[in-house]
């Protein structure tokens, strides 16, 4: 990132598509790593263990995410290039170098939140996805978009203040932040449940659950498609994954069932509100803005359903699969927008008819991470939903099977209202305002066929995701 | 070895799919779709008995085939070939072909693959392909009403859907050990807690598919809006996947009188509300479609009555009516094109076969249905279900007498003479198996005796109905004018109220959402999210 800034856009492209191909490497090598051990890998950095010195360690949910963001953001990168790259013998412009900037920062920030083991850094982490994330909202510079951004920033900001009072509080009772010491230290007190309160729900506000989805609608709707992309499909992730990392490895066993059970039933009201909003939208990038807010009450269900017993191997892998799906079919489905916005001038979904006939590859690519959205066969998202549902039924909460349904078939509903008008015969063909590349539509395509390929997947726990949890072990043997 | 033609059913229309991608051979995929389903009918004839399990990569599907489900594939492998015939005709020198090509071939995969699934995995994989990807034949014209019919049709599938993926999780749940299989996680319903759950589920899943009433709703629509070769492999082969599911779900081993009685009520009403409605309708590919509502009711019947005894003989039986049913109402839908393509000059060449088909249906005496209704008589019984089961017959005859009628009004080509040779030998020969091929699998799997099916008591039995049904229609002819018009998917247009209280809900939700996403109540909301929080864990230590 460094070297970007000096260098200067002109080589930003080039730069990133280095440093991407060595990332992947590396995701590659800690996935073999950890599946091939069986065990965490863990780093000190400087050679010093903690509490002394701060640990960098990838479990297989670290695997797994980190595997994840290289590829998206491979995606990201290679659809953006046409658009942020600086013409041969034109001036350079602030957009490519802000967003080859960004694009990198929110990538490390991801890492550093996927393989941290310490609550400090993950907050280092935190703020530097937010100022990542931020000004990506605002790359065109346009006054919406500034005020979407600024809002995005005061309330990400708001939550971060939460967090860092937390973690105050846990150094002030316990003198480390380290993962690993913590939980070894922590017991059933006020001022736990107290910094566990605020910093759930300053990360909660971060992941944008409703009802603390304000910012979310207009900042990912208003960023350009990459961004939207890369906001959606990881951003708000990040936060997320943090909140897991304190429920259950902080302090794992301590939360109670009943704040389970109130994650959830904000996750099943951000499906059903997210949902029918989406519905209602009558445009695109919003409708797909307001889908994220509906998909990210699946991942809430991971507490209730995991929360009673040491390894619910069923709801983690369907939780976690949601994630990672959500990721490449959202992805897909921004950038999919982000084609057919390019192409037409505007993204007014009445005025969509006939584009299926103008750009089949795109509208197939919509549909395949709307598929994925929708919960059908074969598709990460059906997979994820299948296993919610198992696990639902096997913890016998059989509520939130229903939501689980329900948001389904309201997903069926805004991904036809697209779709539909899309296949519809127009009396003259659709004239597009400017020539489709067909990289940028095979990217696209090639993301939601990963969405898609996760589908075959088998349907059953996967044991990557055991390595490194707490209490598994123990429960092996 | 045979085992290996299972996958090759799979396999060759996949593989045509994957050829569609290049722009040279997708040119000649038209004239290629007779061949996609006849690997699955080498598979029925050969295979039965066989079971394929692909590895663990693939999902680890496992594909068999028993009688009834052999039975099925075969004549649903039929039907596709004479409608991939006719749908090459139909798709010469039409724009936009290529896509009608891909989704027709997306939905033979589902429609010949759920016959073969073993496992819940592949079943809901297979059955949800021939679900959605028919949505792509009928939203194919891209009117405003095909667009409408789409919609509605797709909206009950993903439902019905919803259903099964609901039901097959609480199946899977309660099966001992890890097993997938249907035969295994079925054996374990009859006992489980989760017992009636599962029934409704299955029965609303299913029903939705087969058009069970109130779910039959999308069946005219579609078929109305479909192109004939499209609503031919729908209303024949596609429905199927239905019947298919209910022969492999339903305990029919074990008596469940409750259930059983359900799907007897349901399936009865369906019988007769089909005729009734489908005779105010004029468009006779709208009529067709409520004859299937009604045709698959009493095979719901017949399925109720096989589960309320605990009769597994039921599903030979069941199977055998619905192959003659995916012929010929296939075929009959064909009729409705060629007819339409035809001017009145030697009409009679393709009506008088239309005829004898469309009797079929209502038990015409030496032709297929009257071998299906000697099928199901068994358990039909002979009491109260049994005589309204026979009656219904009588309201067959009424409704395809209503259907000739009409689709003779169709025939309006200027120059008079018959459709094109092209169009008319893909009916002939789905004409002729029509006829032909229900007697063969009578006799071949001993369905019943041949000399019963000729008896003059047999005979008898047939006839009656069908005169009486010729009556009544004799009487509609008359009395025509004063039924009441009623749209095409009847109580949709109830749904009017229902759909204004859900635009107002959603509204409201719409403000609730503006409301929340102000700064000082997304602020209170933060907080109170904390406390809360805080609260509820300090609560679960104290």
């Amino acid at each position: 990132m460094l070297l970007l800034l000096m260098l200067g856009a002109r080589y930003a492209e080039r730069i990133a598509a280095v440093a991407l191909v060595l990332g992947a490497g590396i995701a590659v090598a800690i996935l073999a790593g950890v599946w091939q051990s069986g065990a965490p890998l863990v780093t000190y950095l400087g050679g010093w263990a903690p509490p002394l010195g701060i640990a960098l360690r990838a479990d297989g949910l670290s695997a797994v995410m980190v595997a994840t963001t290289v590829i998206v953001i491979g995606a990201i990168a290679l659809y953006a290039g046409r658009a942020f790259s600086v013409p041969d013998g034109q001036d350079e412009t602030r957009a490519p170098l802000v967003f080859w900037t960004l694009l990198m920062g929110v990538w490390g920030a991801l890492n550093a939140v996927w393989l941290g083991n310490d609550l400090f850094n993950f907050y280092v982490a935190l703020e530097l996805l937010t100022f990542g994330a931020v000004p990506l909202v605002s790359l065109d510079g346009s006054a919406g978009t500034l005020a979407a951004a600024l809002r995005y920033l005061l309330f990400a900001l708001v939550g971060s203040a939460l967090y860092l009072l937390g973690v105050a509080l846990f150094y002030g009772a316990y003198g480390t932040l380290d993962i690993g010491l913590l939980a070894g230290l922590v017991r059933a007190e006020p001022v736990i449940f107290v910094a566990a309160g605020l910093m759930i729900a300053g990360l909660v506000a971060k992941t944008a659950l409703f009802p603390l989805h304000l910012w979310l609608p207009p900042a990912h709707a208003g960023a350009p498609a990459a961004a939207s992309a890369l906001l959606s499909a990881l951003v708000v992730k990040g936060s997320f994954f943090l909140i897991v990392r304190l429920w259950f490895d902080v302090m794992p066993g301590l939360p109670s069932m009943a704040a389970a059970q109130v994650l959830g039933a904000l996750g099943a009201a951000a499906i059903v509100f997210g949902s029918v909003l989406a519905l209602r939208q009558a445009r695109l990038k919003l409708m797909i803005a307001y889908s994220t807010v509906a998909q990210i009450g699946y991942l809430f269900f991971l507490f209730p359903l995991a929360t009673g017993q040491v390894w619910n191997g069923i709801a983690w892998t369907g939780g976690m699969l949601q994630l990672v799906a959500h990721a490449f079919a959202k992805a897909a489905m921004f950038m999919a927008a982000g084609l057919i916005g390019e192409a037409l001038g505007h993204d007014r979904i009445a005025n969509l008819g006939g584009i299926g006939r103008a750009m089949p590859m795109t509208v197939f690519a919509f549909g395949l991470g709307g598929m994925s959205l929708m919960g059908l066969p074969p598709s990460g998202g059906f997979l994820a939903k299948a296993m919610l549902l198992t696990a639902a039924i096997g913890e016998g909460q059989w509520w939130w099977a229903v939501v689980i349904l329900s948001g389904g078939l309201l997903a069926a509903g805004y991904v036809f209202r697209v779709i539909a008008p899309a296949m519809a015969t127009q009396a003259a063909p659709l004239a597009l305002r400017a020539a489709v590349s067909r990289r940028r539509e095979g990217v696209v395509l090639v993301l939601a066929i990963c969405a898609l390929l996760l589908g075959f997947l088998p349907l059953r726990p996967s044991p990557l995701l055991e390595i490194g949890r707490p209490g598994v072990a123990a429960l092996a043997r | 070895m045979t085992g290996l033609l299972l996958g090759a059913a799979l396999g060759v229309p996949l593989a045509m799919l994957v050829a569609s991608l290049s722009p040279d051979l997708r040119a000649r995929l038209p004239s290629l779709l007779v061949f996609a389903p006849v690997p699955a009918l080498l598979a029925a004839l050969l295979a039965s008995g066989d079971t394929l399990a692909l590895p663990q990569a693939l999902l680890s599907i496992r594909l068999a085939l028993d009688v009834p489900s052999a039975m099925l594939l075969g004549v649903a492998a039929l039907l596709w070939i004479a409608g991939g015939q006719y749908a090459a005709a139909w798709l010469r020198g039409r724009p936009g072909g290529n896509r009608f090509v891909v989704w027709w071939l997306l939905t033979l995969t589902g429609s010949l693959g759920v016959f073969m699934a073993a496992d819940l995995v592949s079943f809901y994989l297979l059955f949800s392909l021939v679900s959605l990807a028919a949505y792509g034949l009928i939203a194919d014209d891209g009117s405003a009403r095909s667009q409408r019919a789409a919609l509605i049709y797709v909206g009950l599938a993903v439902l019905g859907e919803a259903f099964l993926l609901m039901a097959f999780v609480l199946l899977a749940q309660d099966a001992a050990g890890n097993t997938l299989l249907i035969r295994d996680v079925v054996a374990a319903l009859p006992t489980s807690h989760a017992r009636d759950a599962i029934m409704a589920l299955l029965m609303l899943g299913f029903g939705v598919k087969i058009g069970l009433v109130p779910l039959h709703v999308w069946m005219p629509l579609s078929y109305r809006a479909a192109p004939i070769p499209a609503a031919a492999v729908m209303s024949g082969a596609a429905v199927k996947a239905g019947i298919i599911g209910l022969i492999r779900f339903l305990p029919l081993g074990a008596a469940s009188p409750g259930w059983g009685g359900a799907l007897v009520v349901a399936g009865l009403l369906g019988a007769y509300y089909g005729v009734g409605v489908g005779v105010t309708q004029s468009n006779p590919k709208t009529v067709l479609a409520y004859s299937s509502v009604s045709q698959m009711g009493l095979l719901a019947a017949v399925f109720g009555m096989g589960l309320a005894a605990g009769d597994p003989g039921v599903a030979l039986v069941a199977a055998f009516y619905a192959a003659h049913h995916i012929l010929v109402k296939g075929t009959l839908f064909l009729s409705v094109g060629i007819i339409q393509a035809s001017g009145r000059r030697r009409l009679w060449l393709l009506l008088v076969p239309t005829a004898i088909l469309a009797l079929s249906l209502a038990g015409l005496p030496f032709t297929g249905g009257a071998l299906a209704k000697i099928a199901v008589k068994t358990p039909l019984g002979s009491g109260l279900i049994g005589a309204l089961a026979t009656l219904s017959a009588a309201g067959s005859t009424l409704l395809m007498v209503h259907f000739l009628r009409r689709v003779i009004r169709t025939a309006i080509r200027p120059g008079g003479d018959i459709a094109a040779a092209r169009f008319v030998l893909p009916w002939l020969a789905a004409t002729v198996a029509a006829v032909a091929v229900p007697w063969a699998l009578y006799v071949v799997l001993g369905i019943g005796s041949v000399a019963y099916a000729l008896s003059p008591a047999a005979l008898w039995g047939a006839t009656w109905p069908i005169a009486l049904g010729l009556a009544l229609a004799a009487a509609l002819a008359r009395w025509e004018t004063r039924l009441p018009q009623v749209p095409p998917g009847d109580v949709i247009a109830l749904t009017g109220g229902a759909g204004r209280l859900a635009s107002a809900a959603s509204l409201w939700m719409e403000q609730v959402d503006a409301t929340l996403r102000r700064w000082p109540v997304a602020g209170v909301s933060l907080l109170t999210l904390a406390v809360v929080l805080a609260v509820a864990m300090l609560a679960g230590h104290w």
